[in-house]
């Protein structure tokens, strides 16, 4: 293209203008890479290098290089694990529950709600996203609390007599928390995931007599299944890791992965963080190649491309 | 079976849905409410006021996060959607695609506190080695480039967000067709004139949107910012302060409402807008698909 331009003119002026787009035209390709060179560097790298820091050596106020592998075994020889394998426990019940009350909704938008109107209802699940997730947490202080919004109301219906208060400072709360939280991804990550489910095969399965469990499970299951994992992941590694919720809905005995880490920050013992930190991705990376190695994972992305 | 046949199971679906959306709005609703009463929450008595509004702007620490809050939405904004469409763009183009769209999708599944920690220790110690490496050439110029403040906020927000933004603008993208790209190219427009006159007017939608959801974001985050910011307090490090060490108080009632009504109605207007253009375009369609019969 340059040389064209410049055997047509030969003005001066023109020259110079053809060596700017032809510096353009060398930095442009840069430009679009710009943006995975920075995920690189700033996002990639960083988790990658929790590891290294993660054996480093504790001092007073921060650390220093060198080989031990005293956080690991500060954390998998103390309460801590036996905390974290219980929030994954807990986490896995919300990922149950957000299911159960979730997925139906997006195989509901596909299959029953016209084509074009499908991504407004989706739509609707972002609204209570939209608000900060410290006021979505902090307000289920009074609504679960013992004098709180549920209790009032069921003792004003007469349905028990006293409060419950398990609902708030204990397991429950925290899985409550989770589940108001993370429900809307499971509706989207579902809804992602029934494109795979073209709408004549809920007309096939009529035709051929069969009832909605065994469509659900034989048919619907199998051809989501790479958006399903893709959204249970998401919920089951935010349930491990956001500190928020065991900080402000949990009891004794509530704490995951999130709170751990930031415990740590605050105690400055950076080390023991960063181990959590490595575990976690550890974690995330496992769950994420075991589900691309069975359902392939780039499948959920085809309406996209 | 059709879904009509039975229409009051469709309806009863229907309403399911809206009593999910509704429960997953309670407790901001149920804040709402709160917000209005005099005598703060738990009263026996139900007394509106406006009150607790006025004394949010009367709150100068308040206003004073406000302002950093607001800052650091928009720099993470400019900086964040650009990149996003670059992104996308690269995305589109791309013959492998699992690398780059790994990368741009992975940080929605990192946990806030793991990000947050594995950011700010990363900022620390290269910190440390820009001083290190500045005492032994002898200049001082490195010495705050990482060092936590505004900037390493930003950095750890525009990761946080990017997904959002490339995953938005993608959507929009994969309305249009390449082919117009193509036609301009051939008619002699320049890669940015073919960009700029003829694919971002269709795409224009999903930027702003991903804007709007930038800023709405940022604002709303609380752990990556307070963990990664320096000196400056924002917006919801001032509630949370507020929160833990007062307890929820009536002022803090009308903040968080004050802040999910300005959000509901942003997203919402943004909702309604693109109902409002997608019926108007489609009516226009339709228009010009009638034929002409007199």
């Amino acid at each position: 293209m340059a040389s064209l331009t410049n055997k047509r003119t030969d003005g001066g002026t023109l020259t110079v203008g053809t060596q700017t787009s032809q510096l353009l035209e060398m930095l442009a390709p840069w430009a679009f890479r710009a943006p995975l060179i920075f995920m690189v560097l700033f996002f990639a790298i960083p988790m990658a290098m929790t590891v290294v820091f993660s054996v480093f050596e504790r001092t007073m106020f921060w650390m220093e290089p060198g080989f031990t592998l005293f956080a690991y075994e500060n954390f998998f020889f103390s309460a801590r694990l036996v905390n974290f394998l219980n929030s994954m426990k807990y986490s896995l019940i919300s990922v149950a529950i957000c299911f159960v009350f979730g997925f139906p909704i997006a195989v509901f938008v596909r299959k029953s709600i016209p084509q074009v109107a499908q991504h407004r209802v989706v739509l609707l699940f972002i609204l209570p996203f939209m608000v900060s997730e410290i006021i979505r947490v902090f307000a289920l202080r009074p609504v679960l609390q013992r004098n709180g919004l549920v209790n009032t109301t069921l003792m004003d219906l007469g349905l028990i007599d006293e409060p419950i208060t398990a609902l708030i400072y204990s397991h429950t709360g925290v899985v409550i928390g989770e589940v108001l939280s993370f429900l809307p991804f499971i509706v989207f990550s579902g809804f992602l995931a029934m494109e795979a489910v073209p709408k004549f095969i809920f007309e096939v399965c009529d035709d051929l007599g069969v009832g909605p469990w065994r469509r659900f499970l034989d048919v619907i299951l199998p051809l989501a299944a790479p958006g399903i994992f893709a959204g249970s992941v998401f919920i089951f590694v935010n349930g491990l890791g956001v500190a928020l919720l065991p900080n402000i809905l949990g009891g004794a005995g509530a704490v995951n992965a999130g709170l751990i880490a930031t415990q740590a920050i605050t105690a400055l013992d950076f080390p023991l963080a960063m181990a959590v930190s490595a575990i976690m991705m550890t974690t995330l990376m496992a769950l994420l190649w075991i589900g691309h190695r069975l359902f392939d994972l780039t499948k959920i992305l085809t309406p996209l491309s | 079976m059709n879904d009509y046949d039975n229409i009051w199971l469709h309806k009863l679906k229907w309403s399911y849905l809206l009593l999910v959306v509704l429960t997953l709005m309670t407790p901001v609703i149920y804040v709402m409410y709160i917000s209005f009463n005099a005598n703060g929450f738990g009263a026996n008595e139900y007394a509106f006021t406006m009150e607790w509004y006025g004394l949010i702007f009367s709150d100068a620490l308040l206003i004073g996060a406000l302002r950093w809050t607001l800052m650091l939405a928009l720099v993470v904004t400019v900086i964040a959607v650009p990149m996003a469409l670059l992104a996308a763009k690269y995305y589109k183009a791309a013959d492998n695609k699992l690398f780059p769209v790994f990368l741009l999708l992975a940080p929605l599944f990192v946990p806030p506190d793991i990000l947050g920690s594995a950011l700010l220790v990363f900022f620390k110690n290269l910190n440390f080695a820009f001083i290190w490496l500045g005492d032994q050439v002898g200049i001082s110029l490195f010495d705050s480039w990482f060092r936590l403040s505004f900037l390493t906020a930003t950095i750890g927000l525009i990761i946080y967000t990017i997904p959002y933004s490339f995953v938005v603008i993608l959507i929009t993208m994969g309305r249009y067709r390449p082919e117009q790209t193509e036609a301009a190219r051939a008619c002699g427009a320049n890669g940015w004139r073919a960009f700029w006159d003829i694919e971002f007017p269709q795409i224009q939608a999903g930027v702003f949107s991903a804007c709007a959801f930038t800023i709405i974001l940022v604002f709303n985050e609380y752990t990556r910012t307070s963990l990664l910011k320096g000196g400056f307090d924002t917006f919801t490090t001032v509630l949370i302060s507020q929160m833990l060490n007062t307890g929820m108080s009536g002022q803090s009632y009308a903040m968080s409402a004050l802040v999910s009504f300005i959000a509901i109605a942003i997203i919402g207007s943004i909702i309604i807008l693109t109902m409002l253009r997608t019926e108007s375009l489609s009516r226009i369609a339709r228009a010009k698909a009638d034929p002409v019969t007199s």
